[in-house]
């Protein structure tokens, strides 16, 4: 593949770039840590609690132990003896690297078996014996608000979020965060509106299934300690082995290359503590690489529960609006408290309202551990406000389009926390996607046993705030570029666009920028790779940072007496005595935010709002309750795209997936918590005969000002409508509601047979 | 217990000591360094483990290594030039993690050998067992189109 | 998985007799073996390879039926001309089956004698009125395909009996057809199989995949008598209907093909 050096002569930003890593990864050299083996390595199997909630009565691994190969089989009260505190997380300091005393969870890890042979360490795995006293336990998000079976004795924030302060401490409760927000009085609101409407609405427990799965490697000096691992928050996870060690963070060492799938499940700690104190025990590197199976049991996806209720008076405004939103955070919080906060400040919907109340819960429940999965909990949110907008205008007898333009909330009008609106293009997005679908045309639903119906929904999300990015851009004195940050290509095409931005300031072409991978003894500090904000606010820190290599380069010019053509190695060899060098520019990025008050109220939730809509057609078998999507369009505000056929790829990306979370899939428990369907063969993600019949994949012209070059983060947005899109349009078809995820031809073939 | 295996890899003579339950992606993998062939599902039904053997497609996370005696094995890491399928795929954007697109090209080029000029419903029917998490199947459709070109001008 | 012994007998006669212990067990494609061992369900110490027993040939026989060697991959079967040309529904059913680096490796042999009530073949082969040449210490007997299910994952075949070929009757005017219906993705186990053969005025049907086996069924009434329980695929009764819906739907498809 050639790789231009010269400067470039068209721009670099708005280019539809080829990704810069394509020869490695359509030839298979891709650096996955999934591939990584190290000399002396050993490889970790971990042993799993088989009950939902009970306390550890006896763990018996004397049998693995002497299974030939066998290294060394370890417990928690192993681990201690290297790290006192053994517990983690980025809100709660509340998950063990392994079960101590108790097991919350099918599927916590409670002991691991190393041996260098991972067939050797499966098969002693399965002679380790345990026998659990049984607890109480709770499943229901609902039932947990106020269920005697609790989860954890006593909550510890991890003292990272100011709001979760007040919780340290606090006994019987499985509540880890309750968010509230107040604007006017919908109580009373709802007393004097015209019509009212309530509603409830509920999504199920899914899994990102990265088809590369979890996995981590730790190799250790007397005093320095290094995690490869397939990690979206390199620097996080240096900070948190960091301090589970005691150790100070330039000790540390986080490395990644590329991700085989993200989405959010390799976020925060997964498997690196666990690794990194089994390495500093043995003194021999380690890596656990989980299967496909074993994901399910390290995160997922919050399982939801929302209750909304809208007044609306006799114009068709929607005057006041009231949301109870529970979240099914599972045994240990992970990152979902932010989840219940951040996503539930837009639990009324890109709506402008009056008079709003939010109240959303984060609970602990007795299975796997719920995080961050692509959409970050708004998806759920848009399922329950677009499917509960969509009926309450048919209620109405009004247009669902034309019901939600009239009360759609536009630019310069305020936000349910008080916030204005400035690029967000919500009515534009709408009005697109109605376009697409030739919604003002009359629409055949068919008379046979295959009925056909359309549906669209409009949803929005904050980006979580504030954050930091840093980033170092280096001019070589060839006048090649470096760009070193921490943000991680998991697919989603963050190096090209890195390379896009860095080039577009210094005039040269994309595909001649090197991106170095996240080494964080390299490249410095970023927040996290997540909730779209990297190509905002990485974005907006390689492009300041390249601003400065450049201003850079132009002073050394003057000051050594060359004109601003001359090249950098005159200007080395005179000022320096050597050709050789660099300018080496550094910009820190943190944009603007005010964090909410009591009421959840604040003028400035967000750097920027990310909008998406939906519109689907859609034929419904009647005889069997099957759905097939005949049209799906999508249409995004994403600013200016600095690279459109990547930007195209990540809307009909997360769309697809989020056809897999509306249609086909779903995390099934018993009555004693256990998963009965861990595996591709019984958790059916979408193939390609699950793809809708035509797509059509969006932006709106616009632009994102306080963006890089105008762009912002694209990764979720067309996760917003697609689940409501196609409930509304069984309902145009077939004239049945579903208020559960997922959409199953039986659930819908039964709610058909209901209502005949 | 361990036996050894002679075969063909990549055009190229080799052998390596293989154990009877040792699988192929285990083997192109621990004794060879390839890492293009990688086990996800371990069902058999993503396709990242697809290797050829004896010219037709398997998943190498189902497959003794024991079997690869006197076969012609190929990976993706075979050949030194970007094939038609290869480049297709760089020019329509058709993978974004990457992960299991060597099983998509190995898959490609198997279906073009039998149908040189596939439909939209050829395509998917042949690639259906072939998963991406990051979805990009449309742009994989487009991918073999523009490889079906390609290689008829070649 | 845990370590084996692979034997490569070179005779059907040595085949069986290493066949003749519990901890053995039967590889023909290994696809099924490969996932229940990989699982954990199954711990053979021995596996008898049947690669080199020269099973695998297509041919046509003297009363024109189809004769297929156990060991002859799926996949040969699907792209087999003579399979095409004469055997119609057989190709077609094939071309949905699982994907094609299963159908490349797996055999019609342990196709058959895996006993998953969810796989294709059974079925439609049962309703065909195929019939399978079985070979045993004592030496080969015959029986119908449909004989050979017992319930789930239970075959009425010995330890150390296989299956050495299999024998369809020439179609003639008869009209045949396979569907299956999956209840979540597409591709998936199927929640309702069912095959139909039409031979004038007589029908006959076969249903799996919501049975332990595939069941013979006089007319589509029966289905009310089937015992169908409820799983990751559906409720019972949601099964139940799904199989009335598929019945009719076989039957139509088998007097209009659609591809």
């Amino acid at each position: 593949m050639k790789r231009a050096t010269h400067p470039a002569e068209t721009g670099q930003v708005g280019r539809a770039v080829p990704r810069l890593e394509s020869w490695l990864k359509v030839t298979g050299r891709a650096e996955y840590v999934h591939n990584l083996r190290l000399p002396g390595m050993l490889y970790g199997k971990i042993f799993r609690s088989t009950v939902s909630h009970g306390r550890i009565k006896r763990l018996d691994v004397s049998a693995a132990q002497a299974v030939g190969g066998v290294h060394r089989v370890v417990v928690a009260a192993d681990l201690m003896t290297v790290v006192p505190d053994l517990h983690f997380g980025p809100a709660f300091h509340d998950q063990p690297m392994l079960a101590i005393d108790k097991v919350r969870y099918v599927g916590e890890p409670v002991a691991v078996v190393l041996a260098s042979d991972p067939h050797v360490a499966e098969e002693a795995a399965h002679l380790i014996v345990a026998e659990y006293e049984p607890l109480a336990a709770v499943y229901d998000e609902v039932e947990a608000m106020t269920s005697k079976a609790v989860v954890h004795d006593e909550l510890k924030p991890a003292g990272t979020f100011p709001d979760l302060k007040h919780l340290k401490g606090k006994k019987n409760t499985n509540i880890a965060l309750d968010f509230h927000l107040r604007r006017g009085d919908a109580a009373a609101a709802m007393k004097v509106a015209h019509r009212v409407f309530e509603h409830r609405f509920r999504t199920q427990q899914v899994m990102h299934t990265p088809l590369e799965p979890l996995v981590s490697v730790a190799e250790c000096t007397e005093d320095t300690i290094t995690l490869h691992t397939a990690s979206q928050s390199p620097s996080f996870v240096r900070i948190e082995i960091a301090r589970l060690l005691g150790w100070p963070e330039n000790r540390v060492r986080v490395r990644v290359p590329f991700l085989g799938g993200g989405f959010g499940a390799k976020l925060y700690i997964k498997l690196e503590a666990l690794v990194g104190v089994l390495s500093l025990l043995v003194k021999k590197p380690v890596k656990i690489s989980l299967t496909m199976e074993e994901q399910f049991f390290h995160i997922t996806k919050h399982a939801t529960t929302f209750r909304i209720k809208s007044g609306v008076d006799r114009d068709g405004r929607i005057v006041a609006r009231e949301c109870e939103v529970w979240w099914n955070g599972g045994a240990y919080a992970d990152i979902g408290p932010r989840v219940t906060q951040k996503s539930g400040f837009t639990a009324p919907g890109p709506y402008e309202i009056e008079h709003v109340a939010v109240d959303s819960y984060a609970l602990y429940t007795n299975l796997p551990p719920a995080g961050a999965l692509r959409g970050f909990g708004i998806p759920q949110l848009v399922w329950a406000y677009e499917s509960h907008t969509d009926m309450v205008a048919r209620e109405l007898g009004a247009d669902p389009v034309e019901f939600r333009l009239k009360n759609i909330l536009r630019d310069g009008r305020p936000h349910a926390t008080g916030t204005i609106m400035r690029d967000a293009a919500t009515d534009k997005v709408l009005e697109r996607t109605a376009q697409l679908l030739d919604w003002k045309k009359p629409f055949d639903r068919g008379s046979g046993s295959v009925r056909r119906g359309r549906g669209i929904a409009v949803g929005f999300k904050a980006c979580v705030a504030p954050t930091t990015s840093f980033a170092l851009v280096s001019v070589n004195v060839d006048g090649s570029v470096t760009v070193y940050c921490s943000t991680v290509d998991m697919g989603q095409g963050s190096d090209t666009a890195m390379a896009q931005i860095a080039a577009e300031v210094l005039s040269v072409t994309a595909e001649s920028v090197k991106v170095v991978h996240s080494d964080t003894d390299v490249t410095p500090y970023d927040m996290a790779t997540l909730g779209s904000r990297s190509l905002f606010h990485m974005g907006n820190a390689v492009k300041l940072a390249a601003e400065d290599a450049r201003d850079k380069v132009a002073a050394l010019k003057r000051e050594a007496g060359f004109p601003q053509d001359a090249t950098l190695k005159d200007v080395f060899k005179k000022k320096y005595g050597m050709q050789a060098g660099n300018v080496l520019g550094q910009a820190s990025f943190v944009p603007g935010y005010t964090s909410p008050d009591a009421n959840g109220l604040t003028d400035n939730a967000t750097p920027f709002w990310m909008v998406g809509a939906t519109g689907v057609e859609i034929e419904v078998d009647t005889e069997t309750g099957r759905v097939r999507i005949t049209r799906l369009v999508n249409v995004a505000d994403v600013g200016t795209p600095i690279n459109p056929k990547i930007v195209e790829t990540q809307l009909s990306g997360a769309a697809i997936m989020q056809i897999g979370f509306t249609l086909t899939e779903k995390m099934e428990f018993d009555a004693e918590g256990q998963l009965r369907n861990a595996s591709l063969a019984e958790y059916k993600i979408p193939g390609f005969h699950d793809i809708p019949e035509r797509m059509t994949n969006e932006t709106v012209e616009a632009e994102q000002r306080s963006g890089p070059f105008g762009a912002k983060g694209v990764g979720e947005t067309s996760t917003f409508g697609v689940s409501p899109a196609i409930a509304n349009a069984v309902h145009d078809a077939v004239g049945v509601r579903i208020t559960s995820l997922p959409l199953t031809p039986e659930t819908i073939f039964m709610k058909l047979q209901e209502s005949k | 217990m361990r036996r050894e295996v002679r075969f063909r890899l990549n055009g190229e003579a080799v052998s390596a000591q293989v154990a009877p339950h040792e699988s192929l992606v285990e083997v192109l993998r621990d004794a060879f360094g390839l890492y293009g062939a990688r086990e996800s599902c371990g069902q058999g039904l993503c396709g990242c483990c697809t290797v050829l053997v004896d010219g037709t497609a398997v998943s190498g996370c189902l497959y003794l290594g024991i079997l690869a005696e006197n076969a012609e094995v190929k990976t993706i890491e075979a050949g030194t030039a970007l094939d038609a399928v290869q480049e297709a795929f760089i020019e329509t954007g058709a993978f974004q993690c990457g992960f299991c697109t060597p099983g998509f090209i190995l898959m490609t080029r198997q279906l073009l050998d039998e149908i040189p000029q596939p439909d939209e419903e050829q395509i998917k029917h042949y690639l259906s067992g072939n998963l991406c998490r990051c979805a990009a199947y449309p742009q994989i459709i487009e991918a073999v189109q523009l490889a079906a070109i390609k290689r008829r001008k070649a | 998985m845990q370590p084996f012994e692979f034997a490569e007998p070179k005779t059907l006669r040595e085949a069986i007799a290493l066949l003749d212990t519990e901890m053995a067990r039967p590889f023909s494609g290994g696809t099924a073996l490969m996932l229940m061992m990989k699982a954990g369900v199954l711990h053979p110490e021995r596996l008898v390879s049947l690669g080199k027993l020269g099973l695998d040939k297509i041919e046509i026989g003297p009363a024109g039926e189809l004769r297929i060697g156990s060991m002859v991959s799926l996949r040969k079967i699907e792209t087999s001309e003579a399979v095409r040309r004469g055997w119609p529904a057989i190709s077609r059913t094939l071309l949905r089956l699982s994907n094609v680096r299963v159908r490349n490796v797996a055999r019609l042999g342990g196709h058959l004698a895996h006993g998953d009530p969810h796989t294709d073949l059974p079925p439609l082969l049962s309703a065909l009125g195929a019939v399978a040449t079985i070979a045993g210490p004592a030496g080969e007997r015959r029986a119908a395909v449909e004989s050979l299910y017992a319930g789930y994952l239970e075959t009425t075949l010995a330890r150390n009996e296989l299956i050495v070929r299999v024998d369809v009757p020439a179609m003639g005017k008869k009209q045949a057809a396979y569907l299956k219906c999956t209840t979540r993705s597409v591709d998936d186990w199927p929640a309702v199989g069912v095959a139909v053969v039409l031979d004038g005025d007589q029908q006959t049907i076969f249903v799996s995949a919501a049975t332990d086996k595939p069941m013979r069924l006089a007319s589509v009434d029966e289905v009310e008598q089937l015992n169908i329980e409820g799983d990751l695929h559906g409720s019972a009764a949601y099964k139940r209907h799904l199989m009335r819906v598929y019945v009719k739907r076989a039957i139509h498809e088998a007097r209009h093909p659609s591809r």
